[in-house]
């Protein structure tokens, strides 16, 4: 890791707090570079470094290969596509046996039924049924914007989806 | 509660009682749900999962549950094996990294673990065969929390994981199995074809991909959407029986034709298991496993099946080193292994250990 030093000689410290900042960035934003410096910490709360890498990926092999040789190979719109609320490519899915949120769910619906069907020989399910909460929904989709608008350092956007949140947390 | 407390105590679901529970060890189901507004687990940031933390531990309070929560992420490496050798998590919660944890209910027939593959992993066990009970515990608790936590649910596809093999009803039901007499006749792998045959998986005493020890087995569900919770039960409810009766007989098998042999081999267990300054975790399981069958054939009798059952568990690394204060290493664990053993199978005369 290079130690980026101040003009003066002493560490860079980050930008959000006064730990050493480990994690640079340079970045052009609408037209204007803007240089970000953070600690490892504050960067992972920003959404600029990968969060918690998973523990060994303790997958069973057997379902990650069923996933790889039911998915096929992917072609044209689903090879490329993204979820907007957790950032998880399908193609992520297919080679980590694990989606990213709820949403995703709807978003690759196209991959998944198919591979639902050969898993559990059902696509529909029977059984207890949950209660219905779509104001939660609407909080994940919201809680992707403020990990944008802190990653773009949009703190006025920031304050305002966050008292959204709060609003409705106290809703919920 | 804390850790220590539980170093004094054993599970429930060792108490060797409840219907079939010569060959049923236990009966337990567990619930895969997640939090509607944040991601799944593996793609949460520190702070998302912290929240998802504060909000569970939350939950608990409004919803008067009597669970004791522990801190996972600050738990040293040595309490979270103990944890694991009780089953009470998982391999994967205690390997994780971030904000995690586990509330456990009292004589630790109920675990949650937080922050597992999915945001929560709810766990009820029950000694013997009674995945009814276990349901209605595990259903109640299930609407309990979700009065105070927004699960992300979709009707068509029901509970939404982060793994699709869990989608739908999130359940895993589970029976385990002591199955000594099909592993000695060398009939156990055809079970577990047939089992596999109908959609259901067979682990070690551990969970996934671990090897079974101690002859025990862990027959599951595979499938979770399409059929409900009650209908998954009951295929359980229907294979189990069948798999209890093909032990028995074989049981019955080694009784008759091998009677002198099978004795011999169960009384050297006991001796060695009885006498030994040091033994490995392998030697145990392997002897402990003829002692529980030999007391289920009355060929011990001085024994109860519940000092063999809680044997199984604190015959492990953790337990053995919970108890003595302090690390130990494998050899010093043999030797410690060995002395715990004495104590508890001297027929009441307590061992001063070296």
């Amino acid at each position: 890791m290079i130690a980026f030093r101040r003009m003066d000689g002493r560490l860079m410290t980050c930008q959000h707090c006064d730990e050493e900042a480990t994690v640079h960035l340079t970045e052009t934003v609408g037209g204007r570079r803007r240089d970000l410096h953070l600690c490892a910490a504050c960067a992972k709360e920003a959404g600029v470094a990968l969060p918690d890498s998973p523990p060994s990926l303790a997958l069973d092999s057997v379902i990650q290969s069923f996933i790889v040789s039911n998915v096929g190979e992917l072609v044209g719109e689903l090879a490329g596509m993204t979820c907007p609320d957790c950032g998880i490519k399908f193609m992520e899915f297919r080679a980590r046996g694990r989606l990213g949120c709820p949403h995703d769910y709807r978003v690759f619906s196209g991959g998944l039924l198919p591979l639902l069907l050969r898993m559990h020989g059902a696509t529909r399910h029977v059984g207890k049924v949950g209660r219905s909460r779509p104001a939660a929904s609407r909080r994940l989709r919201l809680r992707t914007q403020l990990r944008e608008a802190i990653a773009r350092e949009d703190y006025e956007l920031a304050v305002q989806l966050r008292d959204q949140l709060r609003h409705k947390d106290a809703d919920a | 509660m804390n850790l220590d407390d539980l170093t004094r105590t054993s599970g429930e679901w060792l108490r060797g009682t409840g219907p079939e529970s010569d060959i049923v060890m236990c009966s337990r189901i567990r619930l895969a749900r997640n939090l509607a507004d944040f991601p799944f687990t593996n793609r949460a940031s520190r702070g998302e999962k912290l929240e998802i933390e504060t909000n569970f531990k939350s939950c608990l309070g409004s919803a008067g549950l009597d669970l004791s929560y522990f801190d996972v992420n600050n738990m040293a490496t040595l309490d979270r094996q103990f944890l694991v050798e009780r089953q009470l998590i998982s391999r994967e919660l205690s390997s994780g990294e971030g904000p995690r944890g586990v509330a456990i209910g009292p004589q630790e027939n109920i675990s949650v673990m937080v922050n597992e593959e999915d945001h929560l992993r709810i766990q009820v066990m029950l000694s013997g065969l009674s995945l009814h009970e276990v349901w209605d515990r595990i259903n109640r608790l299930d609407d309990q929390l979700e009065e105070y936590l927004s699960y992300a649910f979709s009707p068509q596809l029901g509970y939404l994981t982060a793994c699709p093999t869990n989608v739908g009803t999130g359940i895993r039901v589970g029976v385990m199995l002591h199955l000594p007499a099909l592993v000695q006749t060398k009939q156990i792998d055809k079970v577990f074809r047939a089992l596999q045959k109908i959609n259901l998986a067979v682990r070690g005493l551990y969970g996934e991909g671990t090897q079974a020890f101690g002859d025990f087995y862990q027959i599951s569900n595979q499938q979770t959407l399409g059929k409900s919770e009650l209908e998954l039960i009951r295929i359980l409810t229907d294979v189990v029986p069948q798999v209890i009766q093909y032990e028995r007989t074989a049981r019955q098998v080694l009784m008759n034709e091998r009677r002198q042999h099978l004795h011999d081999q169960v009384s050297r267990a006991y001796g060695v298991l009885k006498t030994a300054h040091t033994i490995s975790s392998e030697e145990t399981m392997l002897l402990l496993s003829s002692v529980r069958m030999g007391i289920n054939l009355g060929l011990i009798d001085d024994l109860e099946i519940a000092t063999v059952n809680e044997l199984f568990i604190q015959t492990q690394p953790a337990y053995l080193q919970k108890i003595q204060g302090n690390e130990l290493g494998v050899e010093e664990r043999n030797v410690a292994r060995a002395s715990y053993l004495r104590s508890r199978l001297g027929n009441g005369r307590h061992f001063e250990s070296e």
